[in-house]
């Protein structure tokens, strides 16, 4: 039987039962709430996107596509997308990468691994101003912890400092991002390696497989779904990455953490463009979704098993 | 199903109930009631303090007006405006700064005050017509100054001693100001010897303008529709800015060195006084900013405005009233001695108790006080916000020496150009 034959008669069954009803009026208010706060939204910064508007005056100017047309031709929105993608990839790959080991080596059975999990797991839930906050006084040029550190170390920290140095303020944000995300990947990684039967291993070893060809042939294949699942969450949360960015660097400097989502913030909110911010958010929604689409149809839909 | 009609039924309650008490008491009462209004700022600490105690004060000797103090933050103030003027739930008056006066007058949402100026015979002419410029829109006033400040240097006593230095001769000239900063200056302790707004934003733009005023020029043409700052002054301000970092007097850092004692001298603004007398842990002084042998003095502004934005005449009038009140000699004088903040009425500035006040109480605001009638305002145009930006970006770029001077001149010429046409 089909997928869609398997619902059709889900539904009828349903019906006929008289249950319907009661689904849709279980659903209603979230349906509602969904329309009133995500649709509608969504649907009004589309409509504000060929407008010309500060926010204040009654009247809007139609404007076409000229936001977008202004973005496409402006240097500034350009570097913002390669900081963003730059971000993205940095803290996809690494997040996913090292998250893929932690969780092997907390899966191999250490003592304490509870401990672990938890001291991981804190800067997921830490508020991520708070953290970044934070971040930015270890980072404090001359009196900072990595200052301190170093020179404690006999090494000379980079002039300008850090969060300054167009060469390491883009590298410390990617960090931040990393360290915010790993506890939430290990968790995932981990209960998905649970999930792999024993046995498979066990037969491996016993065809004579080594320790990297079990985790090549078994473990990687086998956490393939859940790799795609942390590749596109990762992927949808670091291109509206924002807070981090806003406390930390504010963009700077010499534009090398400008991301698309501060950009947004200060034309809609400082320089009042509504029409330009909600072109940009556009944009950022189309790339997030052909590059989940693209992930979907040549990676995913095979690998999850769809 | 029973359940669900029950639930229904509550919310219906909850949600009509208010609005009929509302209606009620409305009907009954408003005969005796005092008007109430509402005014926003963003006035915290003491100038909080301060104004709520001179709305307090004012509510008591006016029975039939009731004004609600309501605190929002700086940042917040202006989108929480926006949203309230969408939203038909705009504060009756508000105060907010200086630099959104021009967009706030232009949007229409401001009611003008010409009329009630007029009725009231208001001195005008008192008011520093810089600032009062900021407020006027097609020759209607949206808007009154009632707090001003400005930049001039303040210098540490102690790391002035330190490196040999007299802070009772403190530097009149740019070319003084570079040979003290470099010797007190310790740059492997992470010490500069003049700190510098550095990072991009309104921050470097607005103390930028300082030092190309000083040297003659102009940030835009007096007609407001183009970049002026691409000149000799400028060229000359900018270089002078990259020389200081050259010769090790400045070393680009994190604003805000001087309150931690890492800086010898920053220009900064009248408000720090009162925030450094309590908090700064070393012996620091002030003085009037050193200008170029060449040039003239000059300093930046900025300060808030209160403006009315209600829709209803008799609301209008109240709030008027208070306005009116509040920018008084009088009530201005207290005002300022409390706060700290700049005169804005000439009559305030010169006024005999008030200089005797300050020499008595704090002298370190006597080189600010001085030096108002030589304030600029930045140029009041609806998009100074992201002009900001944009050339403060461009000035980051010859900084950091990514750019020569004259090309960041020029780019940043070309982008304001752009936002202006």
């Amino acid at each position: 039987m089909t997928a869609i034959a398997r619902v059709r008669t889900g539904w009828s069954h349903a019906n006929r039962r008289g249950d319907l009803s009661a689904a849709a009026i279980a659903l209603t208010p979230a349906v509602l709430l969904f329309a009133l706060f995500n649709l509608y939204p969504l649907l009004y910064s589309g409509y504000l996107s060929v407008m010309e508007w500060d926010g204040f005056s009654p009247d809007k100017d139609y404007v076409g596509l000229g936001n977008y047309k202004a973005l496409y031709e402006s240097s500034t929105f350009r570097n913002a997308l390669t900081v963003t993608f730059t971000y993205t990839a940095g803290v996809t790959l690494l997040g996913v990468v090292l998250s893929l080991l932690v969780a092997v080596l907390l899966n191999s059975g250490i003592r304490g691994q509870n401990i672990y999990r938890l001291v991981y797991f804190l800067p997921v839930v830490t508020s991520t101003v708070a953290a970044a906050v934070v971040w930015r006084y270890l980072m404090n040029p001359g009196t900072g912890y990595a200052d301190v550190l170093l020179r404690d170390l006999g090494l000379t920290p980079p002039s300008p400092s850090w969060l300054r140095n167009p060469d390491w303020a883009l590298r410390i944000v990617i960090l931040v991002g990393v360290w915010k995300r790993l506890g939430f990947n290990i968790v995932i990684y981990l209960a998905g390696l649970q999930n792999i039967p024993k046995e498979y291993y066990e037969a491996a070893t016993v065809d004579g497989a080594g320790g990297w060809d079990r985790f090549r042939r078994i473990t990687i294949p086998l956490i393939a779904p859940i790799t795609l699942l942390l590749v596109i969450m990762s992927i949808i949360d670091s291109f509206l990455i924002f807070d981090v960015v806003y406390v930390m660097t504010d963009g700077g400097p010499v534009g090398t953490t400008e991301v698309v989502g501060l950009l947004l913030y200060r034309q809609a909110f400082r320089y009042f463009n509504l029409g330009t911010a909600s072109a940009m958010g556009w944009v950022i929604f189309a790339i997030v979704f052909v590059i989940t689409l693209i992930q979907w149809k040549f990676f995913g839909a095979r690998e999850a098993g769809l | 199903m029973k359940r669900i009609f029950l639930v229904l039924a509550v919310i219906v309650v909850l949600v009509t109930t208010p609005a009929l008490r509302l209606s009620d008491t409305e009907g009954v009462a408003s005969a005796q009631e005092p008007i109430k209004l509402t005014f926003w700022n963003y006035w915290d600490g003491k100038n909080g303090e301060t104004i709520q105690a001179l709305v307090d004060r004012y509510n008591e000797e006016h029975p039939d007006v009731e004004i609600q103090n309501v605190f929002v933050g700086w940042g917040e103030l202006l989108p929480k405006l926006q949203l309230a003027v969408a939203g038909g739930d705009k504060p009756d008056l508000a105060a907010a700064d200086m630099v959104w006066m021009p967009y706030l007058a232009k949007s229409g949402a401001l009611i003008p005050l010409n009329t009630f100026i007029e009725t009231s015979g208001v001195a005008i002419d008192d008011f520093y017509p810089a600032l009062l410029n900021v407020n006027t829109y097609d020759d209607q006033v949206y808007g009154l100054p009632v707090s001003t400040n400005n930049l001039e240097l303040f210098i540490n006593k102690d790391r002035f001693a330190a490196a040999g230095l007299d802070p009772d001769t403190p530097p009149t000239t740019w070319a003084e100001l570079k040979d003290y900063a470099v010797q007190c200056a310790k740059p492997d302790e992470g010490v500069v010897g003049i700190e510098l707004y550095t990072q991009p934003g309104e921050g470097l733009t607005w103390q930028f303008q300082v030092y190309l005023w000083q040297a003659g020029g102009d940030f835009l043409t007096e007609d407001l529709t183009q970049a002026a700052f691409n000149s000799e002054a400028g060229l000359q301000a900018l270089q002078f800015w990259l020389d200081l970092i050259d010769s090790g007097a400045y070393t680009i850092s994190d604003w805000g060195l001087f309150g931690q004692g890492q800086a010898c001298m920053v220009m900064d603004g009248s408000w720090m006084v009162g925030i450094w007398a309590e908090t700064a842990p070393f012996e620091w002084t002030t003085a009037k900013m050193p200008y170029p042998e060449d040039g003239e003095p000059a300093t930046n502004m900025g300060g808030e405005h209160i403006f009315i934005m209600s829709d209803d005449e008799a609301r209008q009038q109240a709030a008027w009233d208070f306005i009116n009140w509040f920018t008084s000699p009088e009530i201005q004088l207290e005002w300022d001695m409390e706060t700290g903040f700049m005169p804005v009425r000439d009559s305030v500035a010169t006024n005999a108790d008030y200089q005797a006040w300050i020499q008595q109480n704090e002298p370190r605001l006597m080189p600010f006080v001085e030096m108002q009638q030589y304030a600029h305002n930045r140029p009041p145009v609806e998009q100074y916000s992201e002009l900001s930006d944009v050339f403060s970006a461009m000035l980051e770029r010859a900084i950091y020496g990514q750019m020569s001077p004259e090309e960041a001149l020029s780019a940043a010429e070309a982008a304001v150009n752009s936002l202006l046409r």
